[in-house]
């Protein structure tokens, strides 16, 4: 056993908080990147680029460094403690992955190296406005073979970023009923396509979620990524690495709004003394502390299994993401009762935090949904 | 250095032999001896012994007192695969996971030679003597003497929540050496033959039936030999043992039993002619229990593995007690949710499911938050000492 980061992950957890610490300069910021469009700037997109952040699941034959899960949460976790806004974890996670679980020797050639480069963004379309409830096999989106193509029609919701991707991962139904886990294709479509009408949804985090209508989109016969029908299972993959980067993510941001509160704890002064030194808020800290400690290590534990190709990787990121939602939730409800009204306001890095909280929760799954598949993996 | 979350081939090994021991020779009597804390009796000694001589216990001990020398991890592996069994830790564990190491680090070469090698040996148990009924929490309020009398220590007074003093071969006693120095600075710790002359041990029995002790002590003279380590440095070495007590007595490992029972009961029980294993709400709980088992498991792995790595731990271990405690809770909570009226029944009764155990388990889960700690001193460590927050 061993709980520590390799030399070069923590290089990079140090040039990852220096980095965005920079980029990232406050809550002003923030708030107008979440009131902008796009939600992020060029430069900073280039910056990380330049770090070589968007290669760092890639191998180096496509422009990428080779690097695996536990490379990626390292980086998720400072992502998450700067609360980094922008298509970086569509981009990577969501349409990288995605190409790289199912895509043809040309396909990677044409996409990786460009998103290596920062050249190119994408995103993935799996979620649809009849699923109330997250469910990854619940594909109505039609795709029609039609001469040498096909034709997609139909609605997709909650798509991340798609409003600045250049194309998205669209996965749709080629054949067999609305809920079955074989007849689901993926298509790699330019949202640029005609037919596809991209708005952007108003969401609790400001961040950048769309509906993506697809109507009557014509893609040409290579435009199918993997084998058709077959789609699904390079999803999952793609939403188990997610689910992971997710809680990596909540980690880094739960580790935030621990050291922002207990910093305050010792230093506001009510009652002629820091508040942190009356029991009640010692014991609010703690529970931060236990919460946020227990987010680590079952986020590393699914890191390691995923990249050591281990069967209970499956279960391992249900237990992670059912875990760290509930605990950055927990976390972020303390630090604002630690900050009192002061952290109620627009202004305060709070409200950031706890709203991004929500966020992270329903992202690739709740709490309900990761149980569900934990049930499965106990042999329920 | 990497994050790594399996074993080294050498632990692996260990870990099958002692499986594949503990699979013939633990039986559900010696295990329940051993987690109730019922006191251990012949076969719960028998079983000790076992253990020994299968060249499974020890491990981790110095090889001059007939250990192999190896870091804490076997010991740790060990406790692990006795509580996937129903069984939370090893016969005589107050002597092999607690006072043993204080003896270790603190007692004197002497001290060493007379107690080690019988601990390594699974031979013999202490009980805890720290409590009293004034000191509980704040231990240091306590008001058991030991008086230098020359030759040796004259000891009066009363001690409380004894847990394994009935069948105990000593007694490991905390006790004021000094009356004026403060308390910190003037308590010692003793080791005392249990069952010798002017001492009094009566039964308190607890809700679930297990046996602690209040034990009396009426001018009991303790040889200068059994004072541990220097004299008015009790209180140090009990508070430099806690981190590391917590590593081997609060494993998470003891409740993986439970929760493939409420598998199997999930599987095999039908309601309305379904089984419970298809009905939602049952899955997530089941599913829930699991969650915490595991990432609690995780808290456990990484306070251990800093101990086996000599770093310093300054919440960690409080932080796996307190999770684990408010987790059994919980979990005792969710499986009587999905036993529901059944849950009441008491093992022997008619109709009772899954022997009883949960039930019994509901009964223990009031001690897990109070027993080594209560879950409000345990808070206030890991804000002060992990976090740095200013003492009240
Ligand atoms: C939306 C909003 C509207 C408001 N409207 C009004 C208004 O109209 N008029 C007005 O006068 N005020 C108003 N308030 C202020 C409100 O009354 C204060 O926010 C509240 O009293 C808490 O004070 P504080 O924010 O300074 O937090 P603090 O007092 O600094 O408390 C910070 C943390 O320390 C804890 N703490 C403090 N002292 C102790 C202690 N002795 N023991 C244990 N814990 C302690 C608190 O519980 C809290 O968790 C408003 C606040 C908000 C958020
Ligand atoms: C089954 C069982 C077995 C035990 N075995 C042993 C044993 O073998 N040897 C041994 O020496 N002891 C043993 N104990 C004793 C155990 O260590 C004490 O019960 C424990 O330390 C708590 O002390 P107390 O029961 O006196 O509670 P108290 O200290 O009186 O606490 C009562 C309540 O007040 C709270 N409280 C106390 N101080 C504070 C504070 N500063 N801040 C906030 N809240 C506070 C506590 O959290 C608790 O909720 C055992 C106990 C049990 C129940």
């Amino acid at each position: 056993m061993d709980f520590t980061y390799t030399d070069d992950q923590k290089m990079l957890k140090e040039a990852a908080r220096r980095f965005l610490a920079g980029a990232c300069p406050n809550v002003e910021w923030y708030l107008e990147m979440e009131k902008d469009e796009k939600g992020f700037t060029p430069e900073l997109w280039k910056g990380m680029a330049e770090l070589g952040w968007m290669g760092i699941l890639f191998p180096e034959e496509y422009g990428g460094i080779g690097g695996g899960v536990l490379d990626m949460v390292t980086l998720m976790e400072e992502m998450g403690y700067a609360a980094l806004p922008g298509p970086y974890f569509s981009t990577v996670i969501l349409g990288g992955c995605t190409i790289l679980a199912a895509g043809s020797e040309a396909q990677k050639q044409e996409f990786l190296p460009k998103i290596a480069e920062g050249a190119l963004r994408m995103t993935l379309a799996l979620s649809e406005p009849a699923t109330t409830q997250f469910n990854p096999s619940l594909i109505t989106v039609k795709a029609k073979a039609e001469g040498d193509g096909w034709v997609i029609d139909g609605t997709k919701l909650f798509v991340p970023d798609a409003n600045v991707s250049d194309w998205v991962v669209v996965a749709a139904r080629t054949a067999g009923k609305d809920t079955d886990r074989d007849g689901i294709s993926l298509f790699l479509v330019e949202t640029g396509a005609p037919g596809v009408g991209i708005a952007l949804l108003k969401t609790v985090a400001g961040d950048k979620q769309c509906e993506v209508v697809f109507n009557n989109v014509k893609v040409p016969k290579g435009a199918l990524l993997g084998e058709a029908g077959k789609g699904l299972a390079a999803v999952e993959k793609t939403l188990q690495i997610a689910a992971v980067a997710k809680c990596a993510e909540m980690l880094g941001g739960s580790n935030k709004v621990m050291e922002l509160s207990v910093a305050y704890a010792k230093e506001r002064v009510q009652f002629g003394k820091p508040i942190g030194s009356f029991q009640a808020v010692q014991h609010l800290c703690a529970n931060m502390k236990m919460a946020t400690e227990q987010s680590i290590y079952i986020t590393y534990k699914a890191a390691w299994m995923i990249d050591q190709g281990m069967p209970e990787a499956r279960k391992f990121a249900a237990v992670a993401k059912t875990w760290v939602s509930e605990a950055y939730k927990k976390v972020a409800l303390i630090g604002h009762q630690i900050f009192g009204g002061t952290g109620y306001i627009v202004e305060h890095a709070m409200p950031i935090y706890s709203r991004r909280a929500k966020a992270g929760e329903y992202a690739f799954g709740s709490p309900n949904y990761q149980r569900e598949i934990v049930a499965q993996e106990l042999g329920l | 250095m990497a994050w790594d979350f399996g074993n080294t081939k050498e632990e692996e090994a260990y870990r099958q032999q002692v499986a594949a021991f503990l699979d013939k020779e633990l039986t559900e009597e010696i295990a329940r001896q051993n987690w109730e804390d019922l006191g251990l009796d012949k076969e719960g000694r028998a079983f000790g012994k076992k253990l020994y001589e299968s060249g499974l216990l020890g491990w981790s001990w110095p090889v001059e007192y007939g250990g192999k020398g190896l870091s804490p991890v076997y010991d740790f592996i060990l406790i692990d695969e006795l509580g996937k069994r129903w069984s939370a830790h090893v016969p005589n564990d107050v002597a092999y996971t607690m006072v043993g190491h204080t003896i270790l680090r603190r007692g004197s070469d002497a001290m060493k030679k007379e107690f080690i090698p019988r601990i390594v040996r699974g031979e013999i148990e202490f009980g805890l003597g720290y409590t009293e009924p004034e000191a509980g929490s704040d231990l240091a309020n306590m008001k058991m003497t030991a008086i230098d009398q020359g030759d040796y220590y004259l000891v009066n007074g009363q001690k409380t929540f004894n847990t394994e003093s009935h069948y105990a071969d000593y007694h490991w006693l905390a006790a004021k050496t000094d009356l004026k120095a403060s308390p910190y600075k003037g308590i010692s710790l003793f080791i005392v033959d249990q069952h010798g002359p002017g001492i009094t041990i009566r039964p308190m029995i607890t809700m679930s039936g297990e046996r602690t002790n209040e034990v009396f002590y009426d001018d009991v003279k303790v040889p200068k030999n059994r004072l541990v380590g220097e004299v008015n440095k009790g209180f140090y070495y009990m508070m430099e043992a806690l981190m590391s007590e917590r590593n081997y007595v609060f494993t998470p490992s003891r409740y993986y039993p439970y929760l493939n029972m409420l598998l199997d009961y999930a599987k095999q029980t039908t309601y309305l002619g379904k089984p419970l294993a298809e009905d939602p709400m049952v899955r997530q709980k089941i599913a829930q229990i699991a969650v915490e088992i595991e990432t609690t498991q995780l808290l456990s792995d990484h306070a251990r593995w800093m101990e086996w790595n000599h770093q310093t731990m300054t919440c960690e271990p409080e932080i796996t007690k307190v999770v684990v405690s408010e987790m059994e809770q919980r979990m005792v909570d969710n499986a009587m949710q999905l036993l529901d009226q059944y849950c009441q029944l008491e093992e022997g009764s008619k109709y009772v499911p899954l022997k009883g155990r949960i039930e019994w388990e509901f009964l223990h889960s009031f001690m897990t938050t109070i027993g080594a700690g209560t879950s409000e001193v345990g808070r206030g460590v890991i804000a002060t000492r992990g976090l740095g927050l200013p003492r009240g």
